[in-house]
């Protein structure tokens, strides 16, 4: 953003400010680019939204039609009947909201001890922290499957909740924002009598709220998508989430397309929800918090 | 507060705070650490230590030292999977390398409308990678998919995009490539951003056009910022299952079946081999620790150049 009105106030670049002259062959070329990606980017969702609006036959039909001929909400009242779409969906809320609550709560606490203490062991925690990076889920998912065992939390919310509370890349992206902040404040509140619990809470916290913005909402994209992990814990259909749910069925013959069709679109509904309304916030968050 | 005045004497003001503050850290990383010990740092280890096991249907343990390795490297099985990994993951950052650049320059340069792009392309980021896999796989169908219409209007036929084991493979790897392009660019875009825009001035100044501007310049400058792309797509390509469970399953004849698909075939679906998915787990964590460190070493050394 600076960029471009330093630029501006002091050469009057016809490259970079473009402004009032007709369009460069450059520029058309780079519009018409990433218009068309764009497209693409959006097609295969909009043509499955459209097509969730579809009957039986019509999404049968050969060549497919794109604009439903005869729309319909069956699909929906079906999905929602047939199925405990509604258990699934409930599931889902309260894993993601629990553990984005619990993620960001135990992420903030250990980026403020890395980043406001002096302490014995903070650079090992720090390091150790980081290279938990390198040994993603994937690669000890049995192992941590046995562990979740023996405590009891297989099929449990529990067992889908705390597991992967613990996330080095929130650590490490409030370490990182929290490194910004003066410690002379944190001194003045010391001085002033505050406890070290308030000084967090209070003052750590709420100057923290961009950083813990992005978190957040990656945190919640991430585990309401999340699918190895539940498919390996929630067994039973009770504790099902809604991507358990939607590749069990996907993966039986006897659901029709049609209802999987609607329960996809429900799926991607609220984070989308979601998105459209902070969507100023996480692009430029992820920006401010220097995601690098 | 005992210590306080264990140590008393001295000022009590400044004796309390500092031991106050000395217990204080641990305590705010004791949450963190404990959830990092029992459910990665333990089963880490404990999962190196189980490969070294064999397990009849998962109860009994016996060991059999460096057997589990030797059965799977000597697997022809085993190798079908780390080579379809291996063309996965270097096709899928390659790709996404080269267009997640190109997108973030040209979304950086673009003027109007750039809200609005910018956001359709974070999309993709937004959904379910088992929701992208069904939508994907229902827009590749050969009879009734979305692609093959396409296709077959402009005279290409309706080529078996997920039934031809090449073709798979490389829808398989676009279809990677759409869910993550955003995000990619986004940092990247990020990094541009951050770019002093006294540089370019310069190079405006001494003549310099946009496409010299952009190698002589701009790709230098963002070189850290592709590198840490460069990274995250790399774990990200050895990580992918989700959605290629539900676009292929790993199919057709197993020519997508990526190695998290392995340790999971081989962990949770009978005949159950606890040791072999361990042992293939500590071969993929010595790989991407591998490719990480010697991406991050290059990247400096280029950088240092």
């Amino acid at each position: 953003m600076s960029t471009a009105t330093e630029t501006a106030s002091t050469t009057p670049t016809p490259v970079r400010t473009g402004v009032r002259s007709a369009p460069s062959t450059g520029t058309i070329i780079r519009t018409t680019l990433l218009i068309t990606g764009a497209i693409i980017m959006l097609i295969p969702v909009a043509w499955a939204v459209l097509s969730s609006f579809k009957d039986t036959s019509e999404l049968a039909q050969r060549p497919p039609t794109i604009i439903p001929r005869d729309p319909t909400f069956a699909n929906y009242t079906e999905a929602l009947t047939s199925f405990n779409f509604l258990t699934y969906f409930k599931n889902s809320v309260i894993v993601t909201v629990a553990a984005t609550a619990l993620t960001l709560f135990i992420n903030s606490m250990a980026a403020f001890a890395l980043s406001k203490y002096n302490f014995r062991g903070r650079n090992a925690l720090f390091l150790l922290t980081l290279a938990t990076i390198m040994i993603p889920l994937q690669v000890i998912l049995l192992p941590v499957y046995q562990v979740v065992a023996n405590l009891g939390l297989v099929n449990s919310l529990w067992g889908l909740i705390i597991p992967p509370a613990a996330t080095p890349t929130g650590v490490f992206l409030l370490r990182q924002y929290m490194l910004t902040i003066p410690d002379d404040l944190i001194e003045a509140a010391r001085i002033d009598g505050a406890s070290e619990w308030r000084i967090f809470w209070r003052i750590m916290m709420p100057l923290c709220r961009p950083a813990l913005a992005v978190v957040a909402i990656f945190s919640i994209i991430w585990r309401w998508n999340d699918f190895l992990w539940p498919l390996i814990i929630a067994q039973d259909e009770s504790v099902y989430t809604l991507p358990v749910a939607l590749a069990r069925f996907n993966g039986q013959q006897v659901v029709p397309f049609n209802l999987v069709l609607a329960m996809s679109v429900l799926t991607i509904l609220p984070v989308v929800i979601i998105f459209l309304v902070l969507q100023r916030h996480i692009l430029t968050g992820i920006a401010q918090t220097g995601l690098k | 507060m005992s210590t306080a005045t264990a140590e008393g004497g001295a000022s009590p003001g400044p004796t309390r705070m500092r031991s106050r503050s000395r217990w204080a850290p641990y305590l705010f990383v004791a949450p963190n650490m404990i959830v990092f010990a029992i459910f990665t740092i333990y089963p880490a280890i404990n999962g190196f230590n189980i490969s070294f096991f064999d397990s009849r249907n998962g109860r009994t343990f016996e060991p059999v030292g460096t057997g589990n390795y030797k059965q799977i490297l000597g697997d022809a099985e085993f190798w079908g999977v780390v080579r379809h990994t291996a063309i996965f993951v270097i096709a899928f950052v390659v790709v996404t390398m080269v267009l997640s650049t190109a997108l973030a320059l040209m979304l950086n340069a673009q003027q109007r409308g750039r809200g609005v792009l910018r956001a359709a392309y974070f999309l993709p980021v937004l959904l379910s990678p088992v929701v992208v896999g069904l939508i994907w796989g229902w827009a590749l169908e050969r009879r009734v998919g979305l692609v093959n219409t396409i296709t077959d209007a402009i005279g290409l036929g309706q080529p078996g995009w997920l039934i031809d084991p090449t073709l798979a493979m490389t829808c398989t790897v676009l279809v990677g490539v759409w869910t993550h392009l955003g995000f990619y660019a986004l940092i990247l875009l990020s990094g541009l951003q951050g770019i002093d825009g006294n540089v370019y001035e310069a190079a405006t100044l001494d003549g310099a056009g946009t496409g010299q501007t952009i190698r002589l310049i701009t790709l230098p400058l963002l070189r850290p910022t592709m590198l840490v792309v460069l990274i995250l797509s790399t774990i990200a390509g050895f990580q992918a299952f989700d959605f290629i469970y539900t676009l292929t399953g790993g199919g057709p004849t197993g020519s997508t079946t990526l190695i998290v698909q392995y340790i999971y075939e081989q962990a949770f679906e009978s005949p159950i081999r606890y040791g072999l998915a361990s042992a293939a787990g500590v071969i993929l964590f010595i790989t991407i620790f591998g490719i990480t460190l010697l991406n991050y070493l290059l990247g400096r050394r280029q950088e240092a150049v």
